[in-house]
């Protein structure tokens, strides 16, 4: 368990817009009564940069950002099942090129969609419950990784189905993993945050054979000798309630919690004793009425700013290039009022999505001057 | 066996009534073979008798309620005594002149003082007072004869000697009483005195009779006749308590007396209780030969002629009891009625068959066989060492019970071949490994179904139709019987029904819950439970990286050990020994290469010597191993 140093304090950001850049909001789709929990720009191949997915109730909704603020929908998918209710939607990538939409939701069962065939290419079974976030390897497309409320997190090959590693057990979460993410440039690294206040971050070093394995793997997926990781290479607890959201920066991470702001930390890892170490809080982004769970950020492939919405409806954009934080804009429409579950940054931030609770979809687009 | 025994009867020598008893023919001539056979099936008799010996032996202590109940019955009922009878004998002659003694009171009593305590002769205490009326009685009943019991003849002739005993004849009827106006009625109640007649027999000189006579102690009836003169007197009764006395005094002018009346008293004494009344009793059997012993022993009363039917009932073999005892256990049981109820309650090993003619009681044994063969057979364990070994019967046919209802409810596929196919050991270890441990595996889907159960003899088709529950129950009843007859082909039918209704479901393996190919549903191995060595291996490394005070052998050693003892399962203490011998002889070779690694694991090895868990000679052998594999 790491601590949090002591004399670096971290720097809070001002809530005043500095407004480099300014939104207007340019397109507004009613999807369906049914809340959305996820929307996701393609950052995995350069062709479908414009293409987006969404996720709420049994349905997984593509559609392209056209220019002028247009949207047109793709193709779209409803469950066979009618309770099922998806809570995340992620890309991923055949080993051949082609796009794959992963969606996991209430019924724990992850749905690999070709888009090219249109077809169902694997339906990944094995969690015990809810899947609350699909993160996919952006190294290899080919790995995608689980946040689930069975306390576990799963490592899957959606070519072959294959689950390969369970993270799990003695030193896993306590309680419902709520995210998870890639370490950009590590392959072999993830971290995962959830109910149990904890962010913790897996090496899957010792493991990579069997994720080779998977990939020559011929054989029925439900024979390959799936491992259980049981202890993280370090845990952090930098928050006090729920963290909901996490994503790698560098080295470092941004994480949520429910206490109205996104806080980069460094997590310093000693290099040959696992599970020790301490992190630093470095800088703080207030979210103001944002003390919900379940509210996710996203950011630009850049990595140059970082976009939230609240309770309210209103969008955070802040600069992550900057410090001490700046908040570059706050987007707020009066038509805009209900809870903005998670938020997509195009390729080069230009355009924001937000998905809301109510069924609709906001799209806000850089007012370029 | 105990009791007395005869000879194995080829029954030939026995007279009519025995054959009777053993009813089929055993002149049968059997060959050596059969003989044999023979013998063997006699020796299952063995094991139940062992049994009730065991039983037997432990009773002694501590008897059961009801034997120890009727042991004191049998007791009291063998207690010997002497019955004596009294009554008047020449009464009928003597007339008018009798007529007038009535009632006559005759008691039993005892002379309290010998001398005579001032104005009376003497005083005699009695407790209870016979009344003769004659012919008629006042209220019409007739009593004729006096009853005393006496003890038996050994105790009596103490009482003898002492001569204090008398038996008292008192009437008020012929004395001049009259001014006293005793009422006869109060002479058992209240102190009351008058003249009456009287007269006495000492006890002694009767004894002196039964003495001389040879036939007493045989239990023949003794009769004496006595005359006895009956002399006024003036008596006086007191009644304290319990005792009662009457004190006679006898008038010292006998001029006032009427003249004396003469009564003739018979007096009947017969010893009963004795076990024995056969003049047999006192023999003894040595000098007997045994054709006549049989005939003897059948004339007493207890004997009880036990036959033990063996070899398929062709042959038996008889021994005799006394006193209805029971061959097994020797409880003497009283009576052929108690024998009948004991036997079957006490010894349900075996059965029993009664058999009642003027001549004998016999008891025919045979054994259970359906209960008995199959077990007692079944293997040759001491039952000294097994002793609740008969009872396991019972609990095998309930379990048998619970097994078809719970396999009528659970989800144990395969159960229905494996209840009914006892015998076709082969193909119920197969169907026991394609059946689904319950615990292994779980199911999400159709578990409504489990409900199901596949009903022996019906197609797939049917089983699919039939979703009631109870439908199924009444096929699988009506259809054991002749399950029999059609087992084989019933076996395959059932095997591929059970597949094909672990077809239909979808399992998941319990650890990663991924679901489960058909194959390896229906493949004998299940390694869920295992540990997964290379993961248990990692993260035991990366626990001993934690330690700083520790060498990379050291490490390298502590993390062998560690694997080995998972692998291997050393859990107790007494696996140690085994574990040292097997970890030396398995990386022997490796730490031979690196002799700092081969003195961690003998420090570690002295380390355990230390605590106990090794001994000397198995740290040597792990040692001198070594030695070799160094050189």
């Amino acid at each position: 368990m790491s601590k949090i140093t002591l004399g670096n304090e971290s720097i809070v950001g001002s809530l005043t817009p500095s407004n480099k850049k300014s939104y207007k909001v340019t397109n507004r789709i009613q999807e369906g009564k049914k809340p959305l929990y996820a929307v996701v720009f393609n950052f995995l191949d350069a062709r479908f940069f414009d293409v987006f997915v969404t996720a709420g109730g049994n349905r997984i909704t593509l559609y392209n950002c056209l220019g002028d603020g247009a949207i047109s929908a793709l193709q779209s998918y409803a469950d066979e099942d009618k309770e099922e209710s998806f809570y995340t939607v992620s890309w991923a990538c055949g080993v051949n090129g082609n796009p794959y939409v992963a969606a996991g939701g209430v019924k724990g069962i992850i749905r690999v969609i070709d888009v090219n065939s249109e077809t169902i290419h694997k339906s990944l079974v094995g969690h015990g419950d809810s899947v609350n976030e699909i993160r996919t390897q952006p190294l290899k497309p080919q790995l995608v990784i689980t946040a689930s409320k069975d306390e576990s997190v799963r490592l899957w090959n959606v070519e072959t189905g294959i689950c390969i590693l369970i993270f799990a057990g003695a030193g896993g979460h306590r309680y419902e993993v709520l995210s998870v993410d890639f370490h950009p440039s590590d392959i072999y690294r993830f971290a995962s945050c959830g109910m149990d206040t904890t962010i913790k971050i897996w090496s899957m070093k010792e493991f990579w054979t069997y994720v080779e394995k998977s990939f020559t793997w011929t054989d029925d997926p439900s024979k390959f000798p799936t491992k259980f990781v049981q202890f993280p290479v370090f845990t952090a607890s930098i928050h006090t309630n729920y963290v909901d959201c996490n994503r790698w920066f560098g080295d470092f991470i941004l994480s949520k919690s429910v206490d109205n702001e996104i806080l980069l930390w460094e997590p310093q890892l000693k290099e040959n004793s696992p599970g020790e170490g301490a992190s630093d809080v470095l800088l703080r982004y207030p979210v103001p009425m944002c003390d919900i769970w379940f509210i996710k950020f996203s950011c630009d492939l850049h990595l140059s700013s970082v976009a939230i919405g609240n309770q309210e409806g209103k969008v955070y954009v802040w600069d992550l290039k900057s410090c001490p934080p700046v908040l570059i804009t706050k987007l707020s429409h009066n038509q805009s009022k209900s809870v903005i579950r998670q938020t997509a940054m195009s390729v080069d931030g230009s355009t924001i999505l937000a998905c809301c609770e109510d069924g609709t979809i906001w799209r806000w687009d850089v007012i370029t001057k | 066996m105990p009791g007395i025994p005869l000879v194995s009867r080829e029954t030939s020598s026995c007279s009519r009534s025995t054959e009777q008893m053993c009813h089929e023919d055993s002149r049968l001539r059997i060959s050596e073979e059969e003989e044999i056979a023979a013998e063997e099936s006699l020796a299952a008799y063995c094991k139940p008798v062992e049994l009730y010996n065991i039983i037997q032996r432990r009773a002694i202590r501590n008897p059961l309620f009801l034997q120890r109940c009727l042991h004191y019955k049998i007791e009291a009922k063998h207690k010997r005594r002497i019955q004596m009878t009294v009554f008047l004998s020449g009464a009928i002659d003597a007339g008018v002149q009798t007529q007038k003694l009535f009632p006559l009171y005759i008691l039993l009593a005892r002379l309290v003082s010998p001398k005579p305590v001032a104005e009376y002769s003497a005083v005699y205490r009695f407790s209870r007072a016979c009344i003769l009326t004659g012919g008629l009685g006042v209220d019409g009943v007739s009593q004729a004869q006096a009853n005393f019991l006496l003890p038996d003849m050994n105790r009596l002739a103490l009482e003898a000697k002492s001569g204090s005993l008398a038996i008292l004849f008192i009437s008020f009827a012929g004395a001049q009483n009259s001014q006293f106006g005793i009422d006869s009625g109060k002479i058992h109640s209240g102190n009351i005195g008058g003249h009456c007649l009287w007269s006495k027999i000492p006890l002694q000189s009767l004894y002196a009779s039964w003495q001389k006579s040879p036939n007493m102690d045989l239990g023949q009836r003794v009769d004496t006749v006595s005359l006895v003169e009956m002399q006024p007197c003036f008596i006086k009764l007191k009644s304290m308590s319990e005792e009662k006395c009457v004190s006679i005094q006898v008038p010292s002018n006998p001029l006032t007396s009427s003249s004396p009346q003469q009564v003739q008293v018979t007096i009947s004494a017969e010893e009963v209780g004795s076990t024995e009344k056969s003049p047999y009793s006192s023999f003894s059997y040595n000098d007997i030969s045994s054709s006549s012993l049989l005939q003897i022993i059948r004339l007493r009363t207890g004997n009880v002629v036990f036959n033990y039917r063996y070899y398929n009932n062709k042959l038996q073999k008889t021994e005799v009891t006394e006193d209805f005892s029971c061959p097994f256990c020797l409880v003497k049981c009283a009576s052929f009625k108690g024998l009948r109820y004991h036997l079957p309650s006490t010894h349900d090993l075996l059965n029993f068959e009664f058999w009642v003619t003027e001549e004998f009681q016999a008891v025919n044994v045979s054994l259970k066989t359906e209960t008995m063969i199959s077990k007692v057979n079944e293997d040759d364990v001491d039952p000294k060492q097994q002793t609740f070994f008969f009872s396991s019967k019972k609990f095998r046919r309930r379990r048998q019970k619970s097994q078809v209802r719970s396999s009528r409810q659970g989800p144990h596929l395969g159960l229905g071949c494996e209840v009914l196919d006892k015998t076709d050991d082969a193909h119920s270890v197969r169907s026991e490994k394609s059946r689904i441990p319950p615990g292994k595996h779980y199911e999400r889907i159709g578990g409504a179904e489990s409900g199901q159960r596949v009903p022996p003899g019906t197609s797939p088709a049917d089983v699919q139709s039939c979703g009631d529950p109870d439908y199924v129950q009444s096929i699988a009843g009506s259809t054991m019987l002749q399950f029999a007859k059609t087992r084989k082909i019933s076996i395959e039918r059932s095997d591929l029904r059970n597949r094909s209704l672990l077809q239909k479901r979808q399992f998941f393996h319990s650890h990663r819950a991924q679901p489960m190919a058909l194959e390896q549903v229906l493949s004998d191995r299940d390694s869920e439970d295992e540990v997964d060595d290379d993961v248990a291996d990692f993260e035991d490394r990366r626990m001993l990286d934690d330690f700083v005070d520790v060498t990379k052998d050291e490490k390298q050693m502590m993390h062998m050990w560690n694997s080995f003892v998972r692998k291997q399962r050393v859990l107790a203490d007494g696996h140690i020994p085994w574990a040292c011998e097997a970890f030396s002889r398995l990386h022997g070779p490796i730490m031979v290469r690196t002799p700092h690694l081969i003195w961690c694991w003998r420090v570690f090895m002295v380390k355990l010597w230390n605590h106990g868990l090794l001994d000397a000679r198995t740290m040597n052998n792990c040692n001198t191993f070594l030695e070799q594999l160094q050189i």
